[in-house]
Order: structure tokens, then C-alpha cells, then sequence
């Protein structure tokens, strides 16, 4: 909220300088954004004019001008381009007080100058032209101080407003809140305290709950009452435009002065003679000032004549009982109505006003006649014609001030302070001049501040009060056990196993668009929607990380990498009808030579599938239960037949495979030779519920004898996978392992038939094995090979 | 032996030995040092004579035979320290070449900067909650103090899913990691102390500052008899934990619908250390807004069936991308979702 320096200034004593108030506000939270000075503050400037233009004798860019202000005409020398003669222009006598400083005699390239032409900077002038010399409009008096053109100085606080700060939406409310925490005085604002001549305007509360208060003065007379500059140029530094019609322009400064919504009715408009607040009937219609067609309901509550709603309570007045140029009787409404429902209005109907920001934010109870008579006040100043006829003050509900027991210590346990009781009862005095002290202190709450409700209130005043600096770093906290959650365990382990295998971790956004999601074979209608999506390509909340991963490999593509290795630990979303809603999962991809640009020794291939499987393995490794398996069904977005699936247990830990062929051409790859894998994190999570000691695996003991090796060639038909043969060597006599070394197809071998090449290390744990005890079990391994696969050494 | 052939031996080992070390290309100072320093070393044999020598005369020679020995160690050491690479003796051989490559890959900024908290705050004795993203109404906002139609609703734009909760109502993407402050006092009794990390969602355009996806840290401690002092302790000690020891952290008053009394809590400029000048970071204040806390309101705890009478406590939260963002230096928020990897590459962890 915009606020002015001089304006606030109207409602203290001896206002300290604007900078300095700034900060006194920032310092009890109420941030102070911006000070931004506006009009005019120099001094010994006057109306000039030009006479003569000549060159300087000494430089090409300055010239010699003759000014007229009006007693004498003085020579000056001035380097502006938009110079001419008979311009009125800002002139600034030796002496004269500018935005740099004071103005001193000078001799410029060797010519005596009298004063200076100013530019609208020179001024300190913000929001004017800057480009040359300001020009005065032509009927500025010559020798006029040119402070009278211009607004005086202010400045222009910019105050970032907290929702509970309705208390604070006005200059009068700021003032206070200084008065009240730094010990200045507080000015009250001049308020019309004229009588009735009249009786009474009918107002009919039909809803007191929602409006518990409603006042109203009636004024004739006012037809033709002007804004008066000064209200117009203060409105306009709010940033507010003024129509001129002092009607309009009065109640909104009377607004950001006091902080209370007011509203005039013509009251020939009106369908007297009584106003009637009341929930909208349903199907009633209201056109609003700015000519809206509102659709009202009962939700709503709306101010009526005896024939239809005319204004929506607290959001906005109807058009057809405005004011207007013509209008001499108002009615001036100034009301209390209930937040929730000025809010819910103003959300139905889309209409934000600074009326329903601050109804919103719940306004003084007893605030209501006083703006009324101060808006009354300023009309009757401008329109002298004008008089009050009627006052009236319907309060079906009385405010009641809440007491708050207040005992100091309990102030100073949840401040963790040690204040002193003085210093407590000081700032509560502060509020409540009559408080009296006996203990607990009876602390009534001023009817402004209907947000402080009980001791945690009075406890954060209290250190607005003393500063929040009183309270001291001191822990009294005891010891408490610890655990991260098994869900970030185990995704703190995967990131740190890919991390070190290569792959670095990406962050993607959660939101996803239907393009996406086909391109990796998904059913968007199967997807989480956003109901009020940012565009549509944020529609979706994503079901894999593979579309955030594709996109990511993508954008590294395009910026010349070759070789990309990425993985990211997120959500996942699901529809609730499929289960479900949210999991966290671990995925990633491999694209490129791995590692990474390879190296000038060799090694580094192209990324293929038994990579990603290697890095699976090793992701894995120690993992009791971790083994591949042939997938049931794997997601749609795999190469069927390229893909499989691991098991941890008896649960699913994910899949790892290459890339369907249609989602990498969906999402605009050059090849299809991308290796996915994705980890739901629940399997491993609920594997690391177990308790550490319980997750350790017993060392088993080595054996203390020499090993023995022996490869073994051997053919056997395709058909036969390793790991079915892998299988097939449990139960061998003291076989340490069995190591895939070669697999060869080709010349030699029949066709449909491959050659494998196995290394088998035995070890015993009771003696060396001689050569007879190897060939021994060796022959076992071929025997079984031959039963049960049909192999055959190789030749 | 007596003293004057001593010194005459010794003198010409020390000749001896400047002429050796002397040449060019020099000897091997090795070789140099067995030579004359070795158990067998000339000058080791000799010093070794002494005791040949009378008790009286002994003890001068001594110390001009120890002379000698540490100047020849001085020597021998400066040969050493100047001496050429030896693998220049191998010819063909770059040891300048690169290694073999082993896969180097990276923690994403926020990965590091959350650990790093995680680790802080388990220490501190808060324990790890969890909640979910897609949230209700209910635990989002109400629970935490904002009643229906309060303007504090407008301080966080909300994104609504097409899904509905048990009261009916369009389930939401949390705005806040706040829920998961309800979550803990709904599953746990106090005394509770917990953290969580976690993402969350606004409905705002993206800028350098402003992202409708980020990352939040919230705690909570709820016990008999706790109070501002003991926030202020922990949002003091953990972020001189994150950003130094030498970092100052204050309390400004602030509104959060779930705490009362409600701080901002401030860090000293990191950057410009015054506060004094120009400094975009702080923008001349000296002071970074990095945390929002309070104690839990009263209302929140009775809403958690916890008696505000016998339980108080204090809940904090704040942004993890501005921690990352000052930690790595990183100016524009929308860098940290781009996924560069010549940016993520640098990410020490």
C-alpha cells in the first residue's frame, strides 16, 4: 500500500523525517518497500523567459542566452539543445537551492553565467522530460517563484501489507501504530460533528450477522462540489485517478485516510425512503459503477432501496443510484459488514476493489459515523451550499472488546524473555491508556484490532513493543532419538550409487502435457489433471520421469554433448481411481559412449543394454534378494523383448531397459539407442524398514588353501540363456564361481548354435585340490552341461 | 691418528665432496650420500675414528666433523629437490596424458543443499516427516489456520487437481510443506521435534526468483514449556551450519496464518558483509529474508487435539532454492531447472 509522508505527517506531532519513519515502520513489521520522493523542494527558482540566443564565443555546444525574470534580464550560459526564444523556463538565480546542491556564480569557457536554466532534474522534478531545459507552460508569470507550479515535496512509502494487517490500511492507522510503538503523538483527523436537521434515515438490518453496523448521513445541497487540488494531488501520488467530482474523489480519501470504505447513493435515485441490507434474493441482477452485469445469489449480501439491490455490500455501489455532476441530495453509507462474506462476493463476482481489500481484512467497528462525518466535513467545505439533513447509526450488534488476562511471565515463556513487568505493562498501556494495574492486567483490546484474540497475541505486541531483538538464542531443548524416513534413505543411497557411476541428477518439473505423454505411449485421459493449469503444456501432473528425462537429454543434445547420463528422484503421479496417488520413483537414461567420451587408451563404447544392466547390478550390489527377471508386463514405453525387470524379494524394484522405438521418435531423437530405467522407491524403502544390524549379511568365512581354475569351452543351441546354465552349477562341489569370459558365434560354430567360454574356480576350506579332485568336479559341470543343454565341448 | 691428521682427512673428504657435487650433469645424489654419509660413508668412518683420538682434543673435531656433516646433508638436499623428473629417463612415456576416464556423475544443487539440512537437523534431535504432494484442503489450509474465505489465502496461488477429497472438495498441490506439520501432530503425541524437505506448487509465472514448482524445508517442535529463545537457537544454529559460522541471524515481526507471535527470520549478508553500498544480493539492507517462523498457533494445536495449555511449540519453513541459489552462486532460479549439464557437472557435493 502506497503511503504519503505529508499525509501521514497530518496525523503527528512533530513527524520525524521520512527516512527515519520508513525505518520505524520496517522495524515492527511493517516493511517498508520503497521511499520514493515526489514534487518539488528547491528553492530560489523563479519564471524566466528567453529573450536572445547567441553563440559562445569559447565552445560550439554552449550558448549565451539572455533571461527575463521579469525585473532584470540576466546572461546566462546554457548547453541545452531545446532552447528558444520567448520559451518561459525555470530559472535559477545565484543561491538557489537545488536537487545537487546550492547553486554558485560560475564563469563557463571564460563567460561570467548569472543563474542557470534548469532541466527538470536540476529540480529534483521526477516524471518530467529530462531530455533539455524544462519548458514552462506560456502563461507562467514571469518572476513567479516556480515553486508554486509545481507539487511541494513529498515522498511516497510503499508498504508491504500482511493479511492480518487490516489495522494498517490507512495514513490515520499507520500514524497510530507509531504513536503507539515509539511514543509519538497522534493528531486526530478534523470530523463535520454537525446535527441532524431531519430525522432519521430508515435503514432495515434484515442481516445483522453480516452486518452489524450500518451508518448513514444524508447531505443536500451538494451539486456542483469540485475536488480541490490538494485532495486531487493526493490522490493521484495514490496512484488513484480523480474524476473531479468530490463526491467520488472524497470518499476515497477519505478512505486511505481513515481506512474505512465509504459509498454515496444519489438519493433522487434511490427508491426511498428506506435502505434495506439483506442477503440477494436468487436471480436479482445488479449493473455495477463500471456497467458489469452481476448475477447475484444468496451467498451475497447486498444494500437495497425498495425495489432492488444497489450496490454489492462492501464491493462495489450499482450504476443506476451513482452520483453524478447533476446529483444534490447523497446518501452516505459507511458500514461494517462481515469479511468472509464482503470475500466470498468479491471472489464470485471477480471484482477486487481497495473497498473489499479492506472489508475483507475486517474494518473498526467503531469507525463507521466518523468517516461519514469526515467525508460530510470535506463536501461541506467545498460545496457551501450544503447541509446535513439526517444521521442515522443502526448497530443491531454491539462491539464487544475482548479482555485478555495478561500475566507477564506467561508473555515472557513464549518469548523465551526475561522483560521486565514495567516494560510488558508499558507496551499494553500504550493500547489502553485506562489500564489498570493488578495483576493479571485486564487487557481490553481496542476495537481496531480485532486480530489479537488471546496471549499470543498480546505476546508478539509485546515484542513489536520492546523489539524482536530482545529475544536471545538460548536452546533449552532436550535430546530426541532421530531416523530419516526409509523412503529417503533409500533415494539418498540410489543418488549417491548413480552420482558415482556417472550419472548425473536432473530436477524437472512435475507438470506435463498431452503431447508428452503419448509420445511415450501414456494415456493422458489416465493421468492426474490440473484443473487450472499454468498452459497446456503444464496440463498433466506426470505418471513416469521419463518425459521430464527426454526432455532434459534433449536440451544436452542440442548444446553439442554427446554423451548424456542422467537421472532424477521425483514423484509420480496417478489418478486415485488407479490406486496409487503418489509414489516416489528413481529413474534415468544412458545415452552416448560410457563412460563418458571414452578415452585415448581404448576403452568407452557406445551405451548399450548390458551397460545399463551393469549399472543396475552395481546400483543393487550387496542387496540381499536383488536379482533380473523377464517382465510379466513392462511399461509401454520399453522395447518389448529389451527390457527387464527387478526383483527385490518378493517385490517389484523396477525396470531397465532400452527405449521403445515410437518414444524416441516421438520425442525427436536421431536414433533410438537410449537405455532407460526407472526404481519405484516403495520396494526399497519397505527393505530398508528392516533394522541396520539386521540388514548387515554375515561375512562368510574364505578358505585359507590355494584355488584352482579351469575354463571350459563349450556349443550348445541359442535357445539355452546363462542364466539357465548359471542355475544349473549350484551343487557343484566347492565351486567358488562361474564367470562368463567369451561368447562366440560364427565361423566353426553351426548355425543356431553359440560357443560360450566359462572360467570355474574351486576352492575348499579343507585342503589344496590336487588336479584328479578339478577334472573330478569339472566333469560334473560338463555332465550336467551335456544332460541338460545338450552341450558339447568345443572342438 | 692424531688431531692434525683428523682435520687434514677431514678437509680433503670435504674437497672431495664439493667437487663431486659439483659436476655437471650432477651425480646422483643418492650415490653421493652412501658415499660419504652412508653407515660406510667416508665422513661416517672418520667421525668414527674420534674415538682414537684423547677425551680433550676430541670434542673441538667433533663439532667441526658435524659442521661438515650438515653442510653435506644441506647440499645432498638441495641436489635432491632440483633434481629432473626421473620419468624423463623413460623415453616415450607422457605422464602428462589424461588417466583413464572413471564415470564422474553429479548431485543436483538442491540434492546437496537438502542433505546438507537433513544431516543438520537430524544432529539437532528433529526427526524426518513426510507428507504428500497432492494434499486436501484441509491439511493445506485450514488445519493451519486459514479459515474459508480469510485473505491469507491469497498469499499462496493455488493449483487444484481433478480429484476430489473425502469432504468433496477439488484436492490441491500443496503451497506450503506446513501440512506436513499436521500430518506429524495427527500421527505422533508430543514432545515432537521434526523436520521435512519436499516440494511444493504455486500458481505463478516463472521469473529468475519465482518458480510454480520449489522446494521447501519446514520443523516443528511441540513440548511443555517452549519458546521463541529456543527458534531463535535452532534458526541461528543451522544456518551458521549452512552458510558459516560467521553469520548473524534476527527476527523481524511477520504473519504466517499458523504461528503467533510470527518472525521473519533474517541472515546477514553473505555477500557484502556492511551492508553498506550497492549490494544486489542484500540490496544495501545487509540483511537476506530467508525463513518465516513462529510458535504454533494455539488454534493449530487445538485443531491437532493438543491442549494449548500444556503444549507450546515452534514451527519454521523457508525456501530451498534461495539456500541453494546463495550457496552455488546461482542468480536465476531457472537455472536450476534447466538441467545443464555443463552446469550440473560443477556441482561439487
Amino acid at each position: 500500500m502506497k503511503i504519503l509522508y505529508s499525509w501521514l505527517s497530518d496525523f503527528l506531532e512533530n513527524p520525524p523525517p521520512a527516512q527515519d519513519l520508513a525505518a520505524k515502520l520496517s522495524r515492527v513489521g511493517l516493511k517498508v518497500e520503497e521511499v520514493a520522493k515526489t514534487g518539488a523542494s528547491f528553492t530560489g527558482v523563479c519564471v524566466g523567459r528567453i529573450e536572445k540566443i547567441d553563440k559562445h564565443p569559447n565552445a560550439d555546444k554552449l550558448a549565451l542566452v539572455d533571461v527575463n525574470d521579469g525585473a532584470s534580464v540576466m546572461r546566462v550560459v546554457c548547453g541545452a539543445k531545446n532552447i528558444a526564444v520567448g520559451q518561459h523556463i525555470p530559472f535559477a538565480k545565484v543561491g538557489a537551492m537545488l536537487a545537487e546542491g546550492e547553486l554558485k556564480k560560475a564563469k563557463i569557457r571564460g563567460v561570467d553565467s548569472e543563474g542557470m536554466i534548469c532541466s527538470a532534474a536540476e529540480l529534483g522534478l521526477a516524471g518530467y522530460d529530462n531530455s533539455g531545459i524544462l519548458v514552462l507552460p506560456p502563461e507562467s508569470p514571469l518572476g513567479a517563484d516556480a515553486m508554486t507550479l509545481f507539487p511541494r515535496a513529498d515522498w511516497a512509502l510503499e508498504v508491504e501489507m500482511l493479511p492480518n494487517q487490516g489495522y494498517c490500511l490507512s495514513h490515520y492507522a499507520l500514524a497510530r501504530e507509531l504513536c503507539l510503538f515509539y511514543g509519538l503523538k497522534l493528531k486526530e483527523a478534523a470530523v463535520d460533528a454537525s446535527e441532524a436537521r431531519g430525522e432519521s434515515v430508515p435503514v432495515e438490518i434484515a442481516a445483522p450477522d453480516l452486518c452489524p453496523r450500518y451508518g448513514a448521513i444524508v447531505l443536500k445541497g451538494v451539486k456542483g462540489a469540485k475536488t480541490p487540488e490538494w485532495m486531487a494531488a493526493r490522490l493521484r501520488a495514490m496512484g488513484s485517478n480523480p474524476k473531479g467530482n468530490l463526491l467520488i474523489d472524497g470518499s476515497n480519501y477519505v478512505m486511505y485516510e481513515l481506512g474505512q470504505p465509504t459509498h454515496c447513493f444519489d438519493v433522487a435515485k434511490l427508491a426511498g425512503p428506506k435502505i434495506i441490507v439483506r442477503r440477494a434474493l436468487p436471480g436479482e441482477t445488479l449493473k455495477t459503477l463500471d456497467n458489469q452485469d452481476l448475477k447475484l445469489d444468496p451467498g451475497m449480501l447486498v444494500i437495497a432501496d425498495a425495489e432492488r439491490p444497489v450496490a454489492l455490500a462492501g464491493v462495489m455501489g450499482g450504476a443506476g443510484t451513482a452520483v453524478s455532476d447533476g446529483t444534490d441530495a447523497i446518501l452516505i453509507e459507511s458500514a461494517r459488514f462481515n469479511p468472509p462474506t464482503v470475500r466470498q462476493s468479491a471472489k464470485a463476482t471477480g471484482i477486487k476493489s481497495e473497498s473489499s481489500y479492506r472489508f475483507e481484512r475486517g474494518t473498526d467497528p467503531e469507525l463507521p459515523i466518523k468517516a461519514a462525518r469526515r467525508l460530510a466535513g470535506l463536501i461541506l467545505q467545498a460545496a457551501p451550499g450544503a447541509r446535513v439533513e439526517q444521521i442515522t447509526d443502526n448497530c443491531p450488534v454491539k462491539y464487544q472488546s475482548p479482555v485478555i488476562d495478561v500475566d507477564p511471565a506467561r508473555v515472557n515463556a513464549i518469548l523465551g524473555t526475561g522483560i521486565v513487568d514495567g516494560e510488558i505493562y508499558a507496551c499494553l498501556k500504550a493500547f489502553q491508556p485506562a489500564l489498570k494495574d493488578a495483576k493479571p492486567w485486564k487487557f481490553s483490546v481496542p476495537s481496531y484490532r480485532q486480530d489479537i484474540e488471546m496471549l499470543n497475541d498480546v505476546a508478539e505486541e509485546v515484542a513489536r513493543y520492546v523489539g524482536y531483538d530482545v529475544i536471545p538464542s538460548v536452546s533449552r531443548m532436550p535430546m530426541l532419538p532421530t531416523t530419516a524416513t526409509p523412503q529417503w534413505t533409500a533415494s539418498a543411497e540410489l543418488k549417491t550409487g548413480l552420482a558415482a557411476l556417472g550419472f548425473s541428477e536432473a530436477y524437472n518439473y512435475d507438470f506435463v502435457s498431452a503431447k508428452e505423454l503419448k509420445a511415450c505411449g501414456l494415456d493422458p485421459a489416465a493421468a492426474l489433471e490440473v484443473k487450472n493449469p499454468l498452459s497446456s503444456d503444464f496440463q498433466y501432473m506426470r505418471p513416469t520421469l521419463l518425459a521430464g528425462l527426454l526432455k532434459t537429454l534433449r536440451y544436452n543434445l542440442n548444446r553439442g554433448r554427446e554423451s548424456v547420463l542422467l537421472f532424477e528422484c521425483g514423484t509420480a503421479y496417478a489418478r486415485k481411481d488407479a490406486g496409487k496417488a503418489e509414489e516416489v520413483i528413481c529413474a534415468g537414461l544412458m545415452y552416448g559412449e560410457f563412460p563418458e567420451g571414452g578415452s585415448w587408451t581404448g576403452g568407452g563404447s557406445k551405451a548399450g543394454f548390458y551397460h545399463l544392466k551393469g549399472v543396475m547390478a552395481r546400483l543393487f550390489a550387496g542387496r540381499g534378494g536383488f536379482r533380473f527377471e523377464k517382465p510379466k508386463k513392462a511399461p509401454a514405453y520399453f522395447q518389448p523383448g529389451l527390457c527387464l525387470e527387478m526383483r527385490l524379494g518378493a517385490g517389484c524394484a523396477g525396470y531397465a531397459g532400452k527405449l521403445s522405438r515410437a518414444a524416441a521418435t516421438a520425442s525427436d531423437l536421431k536414433d533410438d539407442e537410449v537405455y532407460y530405467f526407472e526404481i519405484p522407491l516403495t520396494c526399497l524403502a519397505q527393505a530398508g524398514k528392516v533394522e541396520f544390524w539386521q540388514k548387515i549379511a554375515k561375512v562368510k568365512p574364505v578358505s585359507a588353501f590355494p584355488q584352482n581354475w579351469r575354463d571350459l569351452s563349450i556349443v550348445l543351441e541359442e535357445r539355452h540363456e546363462w542364466g539357465e546354465l548359471e542355475r544349473a552349477f549350484s551343487g557343484v562341489q566347492d565351486l567358488a564361481s562361474a564367470r562368463l569370459v567369451d561368447v562366440y558365434k560364427g565361423k566353426n560354430i553351426p548355425a543356431g548354435q553359440r560357443s560360450l567360454t566359462i572360467r570355474f574356480t574351486f576352492s575348499s576350506m579343507t585342503g589344496t585340490l590336487n588336479d584328479a579332485e578339478v577334472g573330478l568336479r569339472m566333469t560334473s559341470v560338463l555332465d550336467k552341461l551335456a544332460k541338460n543343454f545338450g552341450a558339447k565341448l568345443r572342438a | 691418528m692424531n688431531a692434525t691428521e683428523w682435520k687434514e682427512k677431514l678437509s680433503a673428504i670435504r674437497d672431495s665432496f664439493s667437487v663431486s657435487s659439483a659436476k655437471s650433469p650432477a651425480e646422483n645424489p643418492e650415490a653421493l650420500e652412501l658415499r660419504y654419509l652412508g653407515r660406510k660413508g667416508e665422513l661416517a668412518l672418520l667421525l668414527r675414528d674420534l674415538k682414537e683420538i684423547p677425551l680433550e682434543e676430541r670434542k673441538p673435531l667433533g663439532a667441526l666433523g658435524n659442521t661438515a656433516k650438515q653442510e653435506m646433508e644441506a647440499k645432498l638436499a638441495e641436489l635432491k629437490g632440483s633434481a629432473p623428473a626421473q620419468a624423463a629417463a623413460v623415453p616415450g612415456l607422457d605422464l602428462t596424458l589424461p588417466g583413464n576416464p572413471f564415470p564422474t556423475g553429479s548431485l543436483h544443487p538442491l540434492t546437496v543443499t537438502m542433505n546438507r539440512l537433513a544431516e543438520g537437523f537430524l544432529k539437532l534431535g528433529f526427526t524426518m516427516a513426510d507428507g504428500p504432494l497432492v494434499e486436501d484442503d484441509y491439511h493445506n489450509f485450514e488445519a493451519l489456520n486459514f479459515p474459508p474465505f480469510h485473505p491469507a489465502r491469497d498469499m499462496q496461488d493455488t493449483f487444484y487437481v481433478d480429484a476430489k477429497d473425502a469432504a468433496g472438495k477439488l484436492m490441491l498441490l500443496r503451497t506450503h510443506t506446513s501440512p506436513v506439520q499436521i500430518r506429524a501432530l495427527e500421527k505422533a503425541e508430543p514432545p515432537l521435534r521434526v523436520f521435512h524437505t519436499g516440494r511444493v506448487f504455486r500458481s505463478e509465472a516463472v521469473d529468475a526468483s519465482h518458480s510454480f514448482a520449489f522446494h521447501q524445508i519446514e520443523g516443528l517442535y511441540v513440548d511443555r514449556h517452549v519458546s521463541m529463545a529456543d527458534l531463535k537457537w535452532t534458526a541461528d544454529t543451522f544456518m551458521k551450519d549452512l552458510f558459516g559460522s560467521g553469520v548473524k541471524t534476527r527476527f523481524n515481526p511477520s504473519y504466517f496464518p499458523f504461528v503467533e507471535p510470527g518472525a521473519e527470520v533474517d541472515m546477514s549478508c553473505i555477500f557484502c558483509k556492511t551492508g553498506s553500498g550497492r549490494c544486489p544480493v542484500c540490496k544495501g539492507t545487509g540483511w537476506l529474508e530467508l525463513m518465516g517462523a513462529g510458535m504454533v498457533h494455539p488454534n493449530v494445536l487445538k485443531g491437532c487435539n493438543c491442549d494449548p495449555q500444556k503444549w507450546s511449540g515452534f514451527a519454521f519453513g523457508g525456501g530451498i532454492e534461495r539456500f541453494a541459489m546463495l550457496l552455488y552462486g546461482i542468480s536465476d532460479m531457472r537455472m536450476l531447472y534447466e538441467n545443464d549439464l555443463r552446469v550440473l557437472k560443477q556441482v561439487q557435493s
